[in-house]
């Protein structure tokens, strides 16, 4: 229901608070639902998706794009320079290069030929306003901390199509700036979102915010030319909701799958699950500024004491796979050959007894926010109740886990964290002092090691550098990633066009590519 | 009936104001405000004060409230804290959606209870009274939510005889396609005229029996008109209040079927606003719901004064 705002990067969460027709009975049904099912030849239908909705709380402005659905309006009207593959690893978009001088300072972005929904060109002037509107913190952009980096002063177009954005610190990491959720391109002078422009394959048609967006193809876009006439995202904050509508054939898309729906849907011939493997990093965060977790002999013990494989097991219900306490598996930067932890329950009571902590309470703050929390909980206080540590589940509510959960500062939390580049990752939740620095980890060493990383030019010496960094996260951070989760989504089984692919990755509901029948 | 009404309607004030200083406290004392929500992860203690007082949740809850109330005399509802959105639009939107939903249903209730409670309460015992007397107890005690599933999963899914949810429908746009108020109309009907039904059906049973009725039969009064001019008068002023509650349940049962069929309607609204603690919009659900409560309570009670007015003893 409702879900809750969602922190814009990390939309993973189910939050807050995310076929059809073709679906064999459902072709009656959809006769009766006038959107679906007039339409003759492929182009001319009318493809609906239905998302959990922010309720009111719906703008379309994409520079504040808290949740996946306003990720997904966003990417239908918007552009960005570059996007993120699968891997998170950054491809160009509307920016045809980018390079930087040996300082890691100046960048120099070349964009290709776009045109605006009313014809004018995207110029480098365009692509300057939006930047600066994201950097302004009045904005409230997910991004404004990657565009406060540029130094406006200093930056300008040296032609309508060439800019150079030079940065207060050398980065060489900056192009991932380029991809962000929340740096959509927009026309210079834009204030208004009620009738946007954008140069995205979609122009605007209506939207009423808690309610439906519709959007028309737009045929004069530089990449892809949409194959359906129009696109309409519908809010339905029940995933009991979101699957009926799929299975009934009122919509060709149900996003935000979990547990029960997706075991549901395998069953399914009228509807295709689109599994996104990995997609979610699920935590606990251990604080290291407070007892009893800056003793890190209890670090360790929590990470040897609780048993992975049985987590994945039965609180993902299956659909994930064991964490190896480092974010961003199978992501470009992840370091690969650690081996993973294994279950070590000896060695666990060891560390307790050692560390004077035998029989210790330990609450564990939790929520429904995302559905493998609960289970979890009560998995991990058994097994570490074998260990020595009295683990004490304390559910809070969903909407607001996150406020009371900094407010109660809890040592023990769950979280989640969608797909984001590793190094996006490291720098906002682990450098000291960070603000979404949950456990309060501050280590001269990693955070040196950051610095070092993003002022070395070389791809493969900065990868070593962030691998290092790494392993001392691994081991001192109190940030525990016991699991990775499955995305879902299902679409109905004549839907072509979409695959599976991570939340905040290019592919993700990507509705310009898809076709219908 | 002059006084009485009058003292009823005072009471009525008073009720409504009760329940909103019950539900600004309670508000108050849930943890968590509207810019923790907005904020979620992200927030560092520095950005969250700054919303808190852009929002002015950093003032004393008594001097809002006052606000709020000050506001409301002079008709202006406020704008919602999350979204800017005047509150009385974003109410107005909600309750178009629950109005489609519950007027048929309060159609539905009203015409179909009597008729049943009447016709059952008259032949009570007989094969159809039971028959009847069963379903309803039934269909009274299948939850609304597993009514639902199973009305979509045989109506629709199974057979596509309907579409499954109203997502994507707004307003007018639900009026446009009726098939799709079919089945939640009919879940939320249902357990209402299962409730009036009854009462109704008991209510006759009893007057048609009761000496007054006996009395009237023995002075050679018709049947007929000893069950219209006094039993049904009888057993509906008694009734006449639960059809009241009737209205009521119309409005608060809407939240399960509004979630599972997909309507954005009051019901929706108002979990949703408490959830996102937007004290602004849940003053207004609250203003709302309870004004309409006592509305119809106080109908109910003046209703059945007029038809049974010895019961002002009790009221």
């Amino acid at each position: 229901m409702n879900r809750p705002v969602q922190v814009p990067d990390d939309l993973a969460r189910g939050i807050g608070r995310r076929g059809l027709l073709t679906g064999m009975g459902a072709i009656a049904a959809a006769g009766l639902l006038g959107g679906c099912g007039s339409g003759g030849g492929d182009g001319a239908r009318r493809f609906r998706a239905a998302f959990a909705a922010g309720g009111s709380q719906e703008t379309m402005d994409p520079h504040v794009a808290p949740n996946f659905v306003d990720q997904v309006r966003a990417k239908a009207m918007f552009d960005t320079l570059a996007t993120f593959g699968d891997d998170m690893s950054i491809r160009p978009r509307l920016a045809e290069s980018w390079e930087s001088d040996a300082s890691g300072k100046r960048w120099r972005v070349r964009l290709r030929e776009a045109r605006f929904h009313d014809g004018a060109p995207v110029t480098a002037e365009d692509v300057l306003f939006t930047y600066r509107r994201v950097a302004d913190p009045g904005t409230g952009s997910p991004s404004q901390q990657l565009m406060s980096a540029v130094d406006f002063a200093a930056s300008g177009a040296s032609g309508p199509r060439e800019l150079t954005l030079v940065l207060k610190e050398a980065d060489f990491g900056f192009p991932r700036a380029l991809a962000g959720v929340g740096t959509e391109v927009l026309p210079t002078g834009t204030t208004s979102f009620r009738n946007p422009v954008g140069s995205g394959p979609f122009r605007f048609g209506s939207f009423t915010p808690g309610g439906p967006a519709l959007f028309k193809r737009w045929d004069g876009h530089w990449d892809t030319v949409p194959r359906v006439a129009e696109l309409e995202i519908v809010p339905a904050n029940e995933e009991a909701a979101r699957v009926n509508a799929l299975l009934s054939g009122q919509v060709h898309y149900a996003a935000d799958l979990a547990g029960a729906a997706v075991n549901r849907l395998k069953g399914e011939k009228s509807a295709r699950l689109l599994s996104a493997p990995r997609a979610t990093a699920q935590q606990i965060l251990l604080s290291r500024g407070r007892e009893p977790f800056s003793d890190l002999r209890l670090v360790e013990a929590f990470q040897l004491g609780i048993d992975r494989a049985a987590l994945a097991r039965i609180a993902l219900a299956g659909q994930g796979e064991p964490g190896n306490d480092l974010f961003g598996k199978g992501l470009d930067g992840y370091p690969a050959d650690l081996p993973p932890r294994e279950r070590d329950a000896d060695r666990a009571r060891a560390l307790v007894r050692e560390a004077g902590a035998d029989g210790l309470e330990v609450p564990l703050q939790t929520s429904t926010l995302d559905a493998a929390w609960e289970p979890a909980a009560a998995l991990i206080a058994r097994q570490l109740g074998e260990i020595g540590l009295k683990v004490v589940p304390h559910t809070l509510a969903a909407p607001t886990y996150f406020s009371e959960m900094k407010e109660r500062r809890s040592v023990a939390a769950f979280n989640t964290t969608s797909t984001l580049p590793v190094t996006t990752f490291l720098e906002q939740r682990l450098r000291g002092g960070a603000a979404r620095n949950l456990t309060g980890f501050a280590s001269g060493e990693f955070d040196e090691l950051l610095d070092r990383a993003r002022t070395t030019r070389d791809d493969a010496a900065r990868a070593e550098l962030l691998h290092r960094a790494q392993r001392i996260a691994r081991d001192e951070s109190g940030l525990v990633v016991w699991g990775f989760s499955d995305a879902n989504d299902a679409i109905s089984a004549d839907v072509r066009g979409l695959r599976a692919a991570p939340p905040n990755s290019h592919d993700w509901a990507r509705f310009d590519r898809v076709a219908l029948g | 009936m002059g006084r009485y009404t009058a003292r009823r309607c005072l009471l009525a004030v008073v009720q409504c104001l009760v329940v909103l200083v019950a539900v600004f406290a309670l508000g108050t004392l849930l943890p968590g405000d509207t810019a923790g929500v907005l904020l979620a992860e992200q927030g560092t203690p520095e950005q969250v004060a700054a919303l808190r007082e852009r929002l002015g949740l950093d003032r004393p809850a008594p001097d809002r409230f006052g606000d709020w109330l000050g506001g409301l005399l002079t008709g202006d509802l406020g704008r919602s804290l999350l979204t800017n959105v005047p509150v009385a639009a974003e109410l107005g939107r909600r309750l178009t959606d629950t109005l489609v939903l519950a007027a048929p249903a309060f159609v539905l209730v009203v015409t179909l209870a009597p008729l049943l409670g009447v016709v059952t309460g008259l032949r009570e015992g007989t094969r159809l009274d039971r028959l009847l007397n069963a379903a309803a107890v039934l269909l009274h005690a299948v939850p609304e939510f597993v009514l639902g599933l199973l009305m979509i999963a045989s109506l629709s899914l199974a057979t596509g005889l309907l579409p499954a949810t109203a997502v994507g429908l707004n307003g007018t746009a639900l009026l446009a396609q009726p098939a799709v108020l079919v089945m939640p109309v009919a879940v939320l009907a249902a357990r209402q005229l299962c409730d009036l039904a009854r009462q109704i059906r008991a209510g006759v049973a009893a007057q048609r029996d009761a000496p007054l009725a006996e009395h009237l039969r023995l002075l050679g009064m018709r049947e007929r008109t000893v069950v219209l001019r006094h039993v049904v008068p009888n057993a509906l002023g008694p009734a006449a209040q639960q059809f009241a509650r009737c209205v009521e349940g119309l409005l608060g049962g809407a939240v399960l079927v509004e979630a599972l069929f997909g309507v954005q309607g009051l019901g929706t609204g108002f979990v949703e606003a408490v959830q996102n603690r937007d004290v602004p919009l849940v003053q207004a659900y609250a203003l709302l719901f309870a004004g309409t409560a006592v509305a119809v309570h106080l109908a109910g009670d003046l209703v059945s004064h007029r038809l049974a007015p010895r019961r002002e003893v009790t009221a």
